[in-house]
């Protein structure tokens, strides 16, 4: 990267008349406001020092759980604010596209065309030619679903498929939900699985460093020696993309050396003889040739994990990147977890269900406003199930039935991302028109970049919401200024899927013509001509505190409050919910060894085999040309995905992709540390430069993701702008629909099969054949060969033929085969035996015909919408003064001599007094004001005092009726 | 008296330059210049029984500083506290010290105008601390890892006086006889 002497690290610099660079904090006029970092997922805490409405300086909140540290990106957060290169008005394209000519509009006009041209789009073609693009989870995901719900289009998708969601989804057939929460202070042994916080959530390496020091037993399972590896006490370095091969062997070795938790399988495990038979096959012996381990380390690793229970297997984003053979992997280490005994007990993996206390992501969304016939048309919902409709339906459905609430629809359930692109390219299922990008650069972070770039460029009708001009953003009719890190308030509950929930404030109103994403939608929505009533919160702070409104926390009565006095909030109890439960949350109450909601959807109910998409035993003619394994997509420092190239601060870190390379191989191949080399797969090339290290097995190469160059001009090049496909690894991952995992649908960026040159001095530029998609994805034939609807999957589905119910269902109830019961369709409560209906969140009993609670103290029922209580016959209860009455009905306590039962109003009164006789007081209250009053005489208690009042006379008198001196 | 010195646990550090990072964006360092870089060899060995391990470096605020004699200005000075730092209103930039730093660090920026020019070096943030006599330099409070520790060396009971007096440390070029005061804890001295 050139440094420049007008670049803008030279600004604000110190000049030598001034001694100090120092920003004083204590001045007057500054206040600190609690904020979350904004740069990835960690949400690390920032304290934010504020004089006249701007940031001055920032630093780590040391209360936090991030102990007051941060990172190269969150302590660049001031530069990344006052950025120039920041976008910070809304842009229309003026000339063609990709030219990089704008006219500024206001924001508010822009958001009006952008919805005008929508609404005519989905007049023409129906709502589900819209499309929008998702990143990473920083953005506030409800409001854009619940836009799309109002708006009728199911195709909302992000790059969930290859973070966390499939792996999700696996795990919840499994237990009925995901066990993502480790436990690591009573945890006796770790395994960090594909993942390296080490560079990617710092925040949480330090209390592994801590517990280590303690004696907790970190396992490290990576190819590279990554950060993290360093640090470990057993590092596994298998070959790239034989996660799922590694994970049935430890399962294997776990079971058949009697390694398992009996007690546990015996009570709590259904299926577990079907398990022990599927995977005798699976030996180390097995694995060891498919994952370059010896068996003996793979007996070792499953050894330590399963002798050292309670231990913790911490999701690793590799599980969802392997492609086909993805969810295989996270099924079978759901079923380690399992037959060790560590599903939700205390240091183990816990399994924190969605929120009862505050409004979950799902709550927000509108999921009712989108009509079935449009959940039908969500792209790839037909071949990827477990991740879109059918499979969230079945998910969603029981964990109604089970929890009482369930995952939100944003990230558990949409449209197959790149089948999308192929649509907006090929017409095929239909033709999508328009596309609303938001915080993500999907040319860098989806799979097969070509394929991506061409499609963003054929696209009719594109809308960007970013910080940056992207090479997304480059052919954006419209672009976005997005408001982010100090700008916005932030809330962090994991995706929506867990029942705490961390916060932080906003720190300064958005710069110049930025908004956030929430205030993006809401505008959008309104100008689509979506009810208002749907859009009630005009900030996120309004909405945030709605979220939060059902927690009740004392003094907290705005979002701001909660961030002050709380910042984080964890209900009491939180693990061995099971126990208290009677049971796990899957639709037979046992952790299913052989899932059946999986195998309800055409799956394998126990995880099945499959070699990752390129290999040497499965594909060995390929691997003759591409000799060497690649894996990618790894998080990387400085870096976070596709961003912070801008950030000069940062670049000059790592100014220049590098991919690492064993010193055994690139001595074969001839190249030397710093050279500029060719990675090719069948799919493309890209240019790299060589970090000769032997961190990597020497025929596998580490390359890192994200690389686009915002330095250069865009425009200039549209075939591959700002050199967006130059080092872009997704040049080289596969998108094709029998290379993703057949159930999530994740494509894979680890295990590829590539070759590696060098640079010749004649081939050494990025050329136009460089630049050529094709569908599917391969060099060799550019064009679109097969259409996606004549594409296979990795597997064909497996014939499932649900059984009937024995007995006509009745009205308004459905069967669940798994458990034989019926549950009310609209509720999703039990029906139980006794002729009641059972609330899961509650355990409490329903009344079948009118849904009213039963309340066993006042022995009624209670409508809890209108607050009214029936009597067990269902008839109303009347209530006077607070006083529950008897109407026509003899009095059903002795009533005192001096008093009267009045038959017609229920309740008994003293002579002509208008009070009513309160039984479990013994005291008159009057039905206006619920004062106190004698049951002897009618006179008024007055509190204040402690006497009794006669109100005719005025005088006073003390309890046992003696007068009261004035 | 006060001694400050600063411990590097190397058992800790990942090499994440958040220190680097967080100096240079707070002491609005130019884009060339680096006060506390955090280096490496890689990955020593022979695949797969290899090892690696990060130097977080910086000035090394030494006892007996070359740097400090060799100014003819008389900017580049010690205070009482061990902290070496170079006025630059003083600064001629000659780059004498540049020469005498058996440690190569400090320099002064080529990016700035040259009559403006004068040599940067760490100074334990003195500015920082001259507002909060309280404050850690920003290297040690961004530090996730908690490998950079900072304090009072004559102070028995400050962290660093516990540390250096338990766990084996080391300093670099200690032959040379300036009495380097950062203390590092090798990579290999047991569990951090």
């Amino acid at each position: 990267m050139e440094i420049s002497k007008t670049s803008t690290g030279l600004k604000g610099l110190v000049s030598p008349d001034t001694v100090s660079t120092e920003v004083d904090i204590h001045q007057d006029g500054v206040t600190m406001v609690k904020s979350l970092c904004y740069f990835c997922h960690a949400n690390c805490g920032v304290l934010a020092y504020v004089k006249d409405g701007d940031v001055i300086k920032i630093e780590g909140d040391p209360n936090y759980t991030n102990h007051g540290g941060l990172c190269c990106r969150g302590t660049s957060a001031l530069l990344h604010v006052n950025h120039p290169a920041r976008i910070n008005h809304a842009l229309k394209r003026v000339g063609a596209k990709g030219e990089g000519k704008w006219e500024k509009v206001p924001y508010d006009q822009a958001i009006q065309e952008v919805a005008d041209r929508l609404n005519q789009i989905k007049e023409e073609s129906g709502a589900e030619a819209v499309a929008s693009a998702g990143g990473t989870t920083r953005t506030d995901d409800w409001a854009r679903r619940r836009f799309l719900n109002q708006f009728g289009t199911p195709n909302g998708f992000h790059n969930a498929l290859l973070c966390w969601i499939p792996t999700f989804m696996a795990e919840t057939c499994v237990a009925g939900w995901s066990p993502f929460e480790t436990d690591l202070a009573s945890a006796k042994c770790l395994i960090l699985w594909g993942m390296n916080p080490g560079a990617s959530t710092l925040g949480g390496m330090d209390g592994y460093t801590d517990l280590q020091k303690n004696g907790l037993k970190i396992v490290v399972v990576d190819p590279r020696y990554s950060e993290t590896a360093s640090k470990a006490d057993l590092w596994l370095p298998l070959r790239p993309g034989t996660d799922a091969a590694l994970a049935l062997a430890m399962l294997h070795t776990i079971i058949y050396e009697g390694l398992v938790d009996w007690e546990f399988v015996g009570e709590w495990c259904d299926g577990f003889e079907e398990l022990q038979e599927h995977v005798a096959e699976y030996t180390p012996e097995w694995a060891a040739p498919i994952t370059w381990l010896d068996a003996d380390q793979i007996r070792q690793a499953a050894r330590l994990y399963a002798m050292n229970t309670p231990g913790c297997i911490q999701w690793g984003c590799t599980w969802d990147q392997i492609g086909r053979a993805s969810t295989t992997g996270s099924h079978a280490i759901a079923l380690m977890r399992a037959v060790c005994g560590n599903l939700d007990v205390p240091g183990g993996d816990g399994m924190p269900g969605p929120s009862m206390g505050f409004l979950t992501d799902e709550e927000m969304e509108l999921n009712e406003c989108l009509p079935e016939e449009q959940k039908a048309k969500q792209i790839g919902s037909n071949k990827f199930k477990l991740t879109s409709w059918p499979g969230y339906q079945l998910i969603s459905d029981n964990a109604k039935r089970t929890w009482g609430k369930t995952l939100p629809t944003e990230w558990f359930c949409e449209a197959h991302g790149p089948s999308v692109f192929k649509a907006i390219l090929t017409g095929d299922p239909y033709q999508v028109r328009a596309l609303i990008v938001n915080a993500t650069n999907p040319i860098n972070s989806y799979g097969d970049a070509k394929m991506t770039l061409a499609a963003l460029k054929k696209c009719e009708f594109l809308v960007v919401v970013d910080y940056w001009m992207t090479p997304t953003a480059l052919f954006a009719d419209y672009v976005f200024p997005a408001a982010g890190a100090l700008e916005r308030p932030t809330i962090v509950t994991h995706y929506g899927a867990t029942d705490s929930i961390m916060g932080g404030r906003r720190a300064m109103q958005p710069k110049y013509d930025r908004h956030t994403d929430m205030v993006f939608w809401r505008k959008l929505g309104l100008a689509c001509g979506q009810d208002p009533a749907n859009w009630p919160w005009e900030t996120e702070e309004e909405a945030y505190f709605h979220i939060l409104q059902p927690l009740n926390l004392p003094g907290v009565e705005c979002y701001d409050d909660f961030v002050d006095y709380y910042r984080q909030y964890y209900p009491p109890l939180h693990q061995n919910k099971f126990k208290t439960n009677g049971g796990f949350w899957t639709p037979s109450g046992k952790v299913e060894c052989n899932s059946t909601i999986l195998r309800e959807l055409g799956y394998p109910g126990m995880p099945t085999y499959i070699g990752c998409i390129e290999n040497e035993i499965d594909t060995p003619e390929l691997a003759e040309e591409y000799p060497i394994v690649l894996t990618t997509g790894g998080g990387f420092m400085p870096y976070h995905h596709s961003e912070h190239f801008q950030m000069q601060g940062i670049r000059y870190l790592y100014p220049d992709p590098y991919f690492s390379i064993n010193p055994d191989l690139a001595e074969k191949l001839n190249i030397a540390y710093g050279d500029w080399c060719w990675i090719e797969t069948r799919r493309g090339r890209i240019k790299m430069r060589a970090n000769v290290e032997p961190e990597v097995h020497p025929n596998v190469v580490f390359a890192p993701r994200g690389w686009w160059f915002p330095e250069r001009d865009g425009s200039a090049d549209l075939d591959n702008p700002f050199g967006c496909l130059e080092s872009n690894v997704n040049v080289l991952t596969s998108v094709d629909d029998e290379h993703c995992d057949p159930m999530g649908g994740s494509w894979a960026n680890r295990g590829l099969m590539c070759k590696v040159y060098k640079c010749g001095e004649y081939d050494k530029e990025y050329k136009k054949e460089d630049t050529q998609f094709s569908i599917p994805g391969s060099s060799s034939e550019p064009g679109i060969t097969v259409m996606p609807s004549d594409q296979k999957l990795a597997r064909e589905p497996i014939p499932f033929e649900k059984p009937q119910p024995a007995e006509a269902v009745p009205e308004g109830y459905e069967w669940v085969w798994q458990n034989n019961s019926l549950y009310q369709k609209d509720t999703h409560f039990r029906l139980d035996e006794s002729g009641w209906l059972i609330n899961p969140r509650t355990k409490g009993y329903h009344d079948a015909h009118t849904g009213w609670r039963y309340d066993a103290a006042n022995e009624c029922l209670v409508d809890d919408e209108t607050g009214k209580m029936y009597t067990m016959e269902r008839e109303e209860i009347v209530f006077a003064a607070g006083v529950r009455c008897y109407p026509g009905q003899a009095a059903p306590f002795e009533v005192p001599e001096n008093l009267t039962w009045n038959v017609e109003a229920g309740y008994a009164t003293l002579g002509d007094l208008p009070y009513v006789y309160d039984p479990n007081s013994g005291w008159m209250l009057d039905p206006d004001n619920g004062a106190f009053h004698d049951a002897n005489y009618g006179w008024l208690y007055d509190a204040a005092t402690g006497h009794l009042v006669d109100e005719s006379t005025g005088k006073h008198y003390d309890m046992s009726y003696a007068p009261v001196e004035e | 008296m006060t001694r400050y010195v600063m411990v590097i646990d190397q058992r800790r550090c990942i090499g994440c330059h958040s220190c680097t990072v967080a100096c240079r964006t707070w002491n609005k360092l130019p884009l060339d210049i680096v006060y506390n870089p955090v280096v490496t060899e890689g990955a020593q060995g022979t695949w797969p029984n290899v090892h690696k391990s990060w130097q977080p470096l910086l000035c090394m605020h030494c006892e007996n500083p070359e740097c400090v004699p060799c100014c003819p200005s008389g900017a580049s000075q010690q205070d009482e506290d061990g902290t070496v730092w170079v006025d630059p209103k003083k600064c001629l930039s000659c780059k004498v010290c540049v020469n005498a730093c058996p440690y190569g660090m400090r320099d002064a920026s080529h990016l700035e105008d040259r009559m403006h020019r004068f040599v940067r070096k760490c100074t334990f943030c003195r500015d920082k601390r001259q507002l909060d006599p309280d404050a850690k330099p920003y290297c040690v409070e961004t530090c996730h890892q908690k490998a950079r520790i900072f304090g009072d060396l004559d102070d028995p009971n400050s962290e660093v006086s516990k540390l250096i007096g338990s766990v084996k440390t080391e300093r670099l070029f200690e032959e040379f006889g300036t009495d380097p005061q950062i203390y590092y804890i090798p990579e290999l001295g047991g569990k951090a």
